[in-house]
């Protein structure tokens, strides 16, 4: 007697019947795979609008840079040091600064201490930003014609603007202990930064990935609830088959393989479904947006992690839906074959 | 010693081996129902025995017992070489598998046609491709349904359906067969045929167990009767042909 031998043609039997289950309960197959789609897109679109915003806040992010100004010349030069009479002070310069009287001599110091900065934790970047280029960018800022009137600083008086450090940061949520460790770095005068800003922006990315996870998984749940009542009517349907299953000496586990099949086919159905669905509302939805975001994911670079995302809610809520739903059948009903 | 007499006492042996064995088995069901009371009895390999009764007299739990359906609540039964008392849940395949069972409302699928039917118990049981085509096939033949084959059940007649019923019992090739008033639903002559045709399987070597309420079946077919009443067996008749 032949027992427990699983064969290629027992495998392909097992698929063909969890095919024939889904066709055979079409319209109940159809009624699940609307819902598990409508679920698919929620997620689906979850995950894009969380992308979306982080892509947004991640401009934000860059945007909200820290500008470290250094205790340089110029800085000697409009600070107190500065008001020393002149001639008091032996081998001051014409300003009557002493090389004594600021922490960054020159360029190379500078680098220095950009250096010392990008040796923290939590900073990403940092960019030397010159004197020189620091007066360019104020007066990038000035109304057009209006440059001029600053050209004085050049000549008469020296620039006022420090040497600076331009940092940019990993972690939003370390903003304040990061600012607070540049500023003991020896060289440093002052620390220009958002810190609000940075406060709003963790929190913004906090509540999408908190407000996500848990969309997901009550629709993941919604899912599995929905493939186990399909599943629950289809072996309504098919209990004679299962009772003579059981008379003929059918493992639990054959009698379980078509109903797991059957639910894995809704649920790739599904997924593939709701992929395209998901394409075709993210591209019309994007072509509005775009023109007042001005930046959004192109769906392509989503594309496949969307798929992989759906086909693996499918498959798991499928097998596990019905697998559920079959072994309680077969525990509390399905064993006792003669009770139909 | 010849080599016939030894192939003989061989086969005598074998045939007394128990293909069924209840040791003061009793049933009670949780509300309390006494179905089976100190049921002592042995059914060996090849008999033809006939289960009867009247209604509530412990049939149907002597037999779900025996197939593992109900589990006793004292003594000790072996079927088919398994100690259903010790056997785990997930053991109980394997002792349907030396079974075939034949129910009193044919059971067939309405969906599938007379071949598919059959080969569905070879299915579940593992077997697939030709030695399920070979096998369908000699097992339709030997119920006299070796050209309804492509049929689907609601053309066929109650004893023809019962016939299909027969060969999808005999398909894996069981050494028991059990039959729950296999003729409960067929006119007089088909019950007959149902019956011999039983006989002729039984003269091959499998063990048969026949629940019936046709007093004419027991009367004519000169086999061992079991007579149960009010969960105890009340009569144990060998030569069989009275009640």
């Amino acid at each position: 007697m032949k027992v427990f031998n699983m064969k290629l043609g027992s495998i392909r039997y097992l698929i063909k019947e969890g095919f024939k289950g889904a066709w055979a309960n079409r319209l109940m197959s159809l009624a699940s795979i609307g819902v598990l789609v409508a679920c698919m897109v929620v997620i689906g679109l979850a995950i894009l609008i969380s992308e979306n915003v982080s892509l947004a806040v991640g401009t934000l992010e860059k945007q909200n840079v820290v500008m470290v100004y250094m205790k340089d010349y110029n800085w000697a030069l409009y600070s107190d040091a500065a008001n020393l009479p002149e001639g008091k002070r032996n081998g001051a310069d014409k300003n009557g600064i002493l090389k004594s009287d600021y922490v960054i001599h020159d360029e190379e110091e500078a680098k220095a201490l950009c250096k010392k900065i990008e040796g923290l934790d939590n900073v990403d970047s940092v960019e030397y930003v010159s004197s020189e280029q620091g007066l360019e960018t104020v007066k990038g800022a000035m109304i057009e014609g209006q440059e001029e009137y600053f050209d004085f600083l050049d000549d008469e008086y020296g620039n006022p603007i420090s040497s600076a450090a331009k940092v940019t940061m990993k972690e939003m949520a370390l903003f304040d202990k990061t600012v607070e460790e540049i500023k003991t770095l020896e060289g440093v005068d002052v620390v220009q930064s958002h810190s609000d800003l940075a406060a709003k922006i963790d929190t913004i990315k906090q509540g999408i990935y908190v407000a996500g996870f848990w969309i997901i998984a009550i629709l993941i749940i919604i899912s599995l609830v929905i493939v186990s009542n399909t599943i629950r009517v289809t072996l309504y349907n098919r209990k004679l088959e299962i009772s003579i299953m059981k008379a003929v000496g059918a493992t639990d586990a054959f009698v379980r393989i078509p109903f797991v099949i059957e639910g894995m086919i809704i649920g790739l159905i599904s997924a593939v479904i709701s992929e395209a669905l998901i394409y075709f509302c993210y591209r019309v939805a994007t072509e509005k947006i775009s023109i007042m975001l001005g930046q959004v994911v192109p769906f392509g670079e989503l594309a496949w992690f969307l798929l992989l995302v759906f086909v693996s809610i499918g498959i798991f809520s499928g097998a596990l839906g019905s697998a559920f739903t079959i072994g309680k059948y077969l525990k509390h009903e399905g064993s006792e074959f003669t009770a139909i | 010693m010849s080599e016939e007499m030894l192939e003989q006492i061989v086969q005598i042996s074998d045939h007394q081996e128990p293909a069924i064995e209840f040791r003061g088995v009793s049933k009670t069901y949780p509300s309390g129902t006494h179905a089976l009371e100190d049921v002592n009895i042995r059914i060996n390999k090849g008999e033809f025995v006939f289960v009867v009764g009247s209604s509530g007299a412990g049939k149907s739990t002597f037999m779900k017992l025996i197939m593992r359906e109900e589990k006793a609540n004292t003594g000790t039964i072996n079927v088919n070489g398994f100690n259903l008392t010790k056997m785990r849940r997930k053991h109980v395949p394997l002792l349907r598998r030396t079974m075939g069972i034949v129910f009193q409302d044919f059971r067939l699928i309405p969906s599938m046609n007379v071949f598919d039917n059959v080969a569905f118990a070879m299915h579940v049981v593992g077997e697939s491709g030709r030695e399920v085509r070979r096998e369908v096939s000699k097992a339709l033949s030997k119920v006299g349904l070796g050209d309804k084959a492509r049929s689907m059940p609601m053309q066929l007649s109650g004893g023809e359906q019962q016939r299909v019923g027969l060969a999808r019992a005999l398909v894996n090739a069981p050494d028991l067969i059990i039959a729950d008033e296999p003729t409960g639903n067929v006119d007089p002559n088909m019950s007959y045929e149902i019956v011999n045709l039983l006989t002729e399987i039984n003269k091959r070597g499998t063990t048969i167990l026949m629940v019936t309420h046709d007093h004419n079946l027991v009367r004519d077919f000169k086999h061992r009767v079991i007579m149960l009443d009010s969960g105890r067996i009340v009569a144990d008749n060998a030569a069989g042909g009275a009640e």
